[in-house]
């Protein structure tokens, strides 16, 4: 069993995690306090991944990322290496493809924590940045969890995205889930039988855990 | 004395808010009217806490407000100035107490103290409000009576210059309001801060209230001190009719007899000691001030001190002005020396006893009143 892939998976899914939770967290903090009419619209795409086969989001992340398209040419200015084909391009389409799994847990925890508590931070002195601190974020530390562990464990997973813009370079863009496809394609199920049964049991774990915390926070699908 | 300026001009959807007031920056304030007269819209805006997020069809739109207290604008339209509701130091005693739940009651009742550097004393607080047992707590362990202490005692300690109270004993059972009512009360003996109550409970207005501003639809329709509004405003008892105040403070105590002895303007009046029957109701101690309000239907006239009579207080009085009221009726208003009295008189008995502005006889009322 080689170790590349694992590796590669679990960076890809770390750094995904950690992005997601750095632009997810203000995304989810707007569209749980805004009442704009543009709302919906946004809340639409964020969820997109959770419907889209991701063959059609791998293809348009594709055309996105090539030295042609809108992000391959603004990649371009400060980078000589292309996206597609990179672990950069992977980390791009990843943060795309778990945004959901990161947004809804943080948007309906921070719901939860409501307006009423937070008006009354306010009367005593709390600004809006103190009071996110110090009771929406203490408040919605499970929502914190479930995020990160599902999105972790949704990057884990991915595989069509994955195929569309990152190949199958070994050592580079070639994870998990494209590992075990490559040894099923030349029926070495033995090998697939490794890792696929390590995914099951990881994942079924991650889940496990996560609902087992709080029910509240669910994946809305 | 140093005046809250209200005026505010604003409406959502179908509701027009119309306040302009004048409060004086002490004591406490009750504002009254029944639910939906836009007394919490109002302290809402008060606080700087209205809708800020609301879509377009719920926006308060503002056509003028200013709002200013000790020489400090909250808000004016004309200057474009709003402050922030954390720029305010103004602090709030929700209905539904808002403890944060992820801290104990000291955390709760620090989190104000320390933003504002109040530098008011924690400990005389705690103690004042019976809470020192209760610090370690988180709020879920508390009862409604002790999570309403708890929350006064958070607004308090972040010393704010107005203290807005949004019907603090209306989650409460009948048990805790009787016994919350007494801290309330402390909070204006012992501390200078101005306090805007709502309520829509004519007993707690009685015992509380110093200053009262009554809404109607929107619209502040009133304001004056409790006992002239009672005379003006019939709307604060408006199923019994006219109602006034008399003040004054419990002279004896005749349990035996379920009555108690109040000395009013120089005169010893029988009142029946517990005309509400309630379980909880605090006994009145000796020398304690007292307000008792009644109705001007119960209060007879009379030439002469009548002696033989079952009706248990007589007084003299002094006819200051006679109103004519509906079907036959005419309400006189009286003094009872410094104090106003109120008596609802048939047309028939003004001619008969020639009642006119300026004589003097008898008022007589029976002890059922309604006391603080």
């Amino acid at each position: 069993m080689e170790w590349a892939p694992i590796l590669i998976t679990l960076k890809l899914a770390t750094i995904t995690t950690l992005i997601l939770l750095v632009l997810g967290t203000p995304l989810a903090w707007w569209l749980s306090q805004s009442q704009h009419r543009f709302k919906v619209i946004i809340e639409s795409v964020v969820a997109l991944p959770l419907v889209l086969p991701p063959t059609v989001l791998g293809f348009y992340l594709l055309i996105a990322l090539s030295p042609q398209g809108f992000i391959g040419e603004f990649w371009s200015l400060f980078s000589d290496s292309t996206l597609t084909f990179s672990f950069s391009g992977l980390v791009i389409g990843s943060v795309i493809y778990s945004m959901p799994f990161v947004v809804q847990p943080l948007q309906a925890s921070f719901e939860t924590v409501g307006r009423p508590l937070q008006q009354a931070a306010w009367s005593l002195g709390a600004n809006r940045l103190d009071t996110f601190r110090h009771i929406v974020l203490p408040l919605s530390s499970r929502g914190f969890l479930v995020a990160i562990t599902l999105g972790f464990a949704h990057t884990v997973g991915e595989f069509g995205v994955v195929l569309m813009i990152g190949g199958n370079i070994p050592e580079v863009t070639q994870v998990l889930s494209i590992v075990i496809y490559d040894h099923v394609e030349v029926l070495e199920y033995q090998q697939a039988h490794a890792y696929a049964a390590g995914l099951l049991v990881f994942s079924f774990v991650v889940l496990l855990t996560t609902y087992s915390l709080n029910k509240k926070f669910r994946v809305r699908l | 004395m140093q005046m809250l300026e209200i005026f505010y001009q604003a409406h959502f959807n179908q509701f027009q808010l119309q306040v302009d007031c004048r409060i004086p920056a002490q004591g406490i304030t009750v504002l009254f009217g029944e639910s939906g007269s836009g007394k919490s819209t109002l302290l809402n805006l008060l606080a700087g806490l209205n809708n800020a997020h609301e879509s377009a069809q719920h926006k308060m739109h503002i056509e003028q407000a200013r709002f200013s207290l000790n020489n400090i604008v909250y808000d004016d339209s004309e200057q474009k100035i709003k402050l922030k509701p954390w720029q305010r130091r103004i602090a709030y005693v929700f209905q539904d107490n808002r403890l944060f739940p992820h801290m104990t009651v000291l955390q709760n009742i620090r989190f104000g103290y320390k933003r504002r550097n109040s530098s008011l004393d924690q400990q005389a607080l705690i103690e004042q409000f019976k809470i020192g047992e209760l610090l370690q707590h988180y709020p879920q362990q508390l009862s409604g009576g002790q999570k309403q202490r708890v929350s006064m005692v958070r607004a308090l300690l972040s010393s704010p210059d107005l203290l807005i109270m949004d019907e603090p004993l209306a989650a409460l059972d009948y048990n805790s309001r009787q016994q919350l009512l007494p801290y309330i009360e402390s909070i204006h003996q012992q501390l200078t801060i101005p306090v805007l109550y709502v309520s829509h409970d004519i007993k707690e207005v009685l015992r509380l209230a110093d200053y009262i501003v009554l809404m109607q639809q929107g619209k502040s329709i009133a304001q004056g001190e409790l006992a002239e509004l009672c005379v003006s405003q019939p709307l604060l008892t408006r199923a019994e009719g006219p109602s006034f105040i008399l003040q004054g403070h419990v002279s004896a105590l005749l349990n035996e007899e379920g009555l108690l002895q109040m000395h009013c303007e120089g005169y010893e009046l029988l009142i029946a000691a517990q005309p509400d029957k309630q379980p909880g109701a605090q006994p009145l101690n000796n020398g304690e001030s007292l307000r008792i309000l009644l109705y001007a239907r119960d209060v007879s006239l009379c030439l002469l001190p009548a002696d033989n009579s079952s009706i248990l207080n007589t007084v003299p009085v002094r006819i200051d002005e006679i109103k004519q009221q509906d079907k036959g009726k005419q309400l006189l208003l009286c003094s009872l020396g410094q104090q106003r009295l109120l008596a609802t008189i048939s047309q028939r008995s003004v001619n008969n006893l020639q009642l006119e502005v300026g004589k003097q006889l008898y008022a007589q009322f029976k002890a059922t009143a309604m006391i603080k």
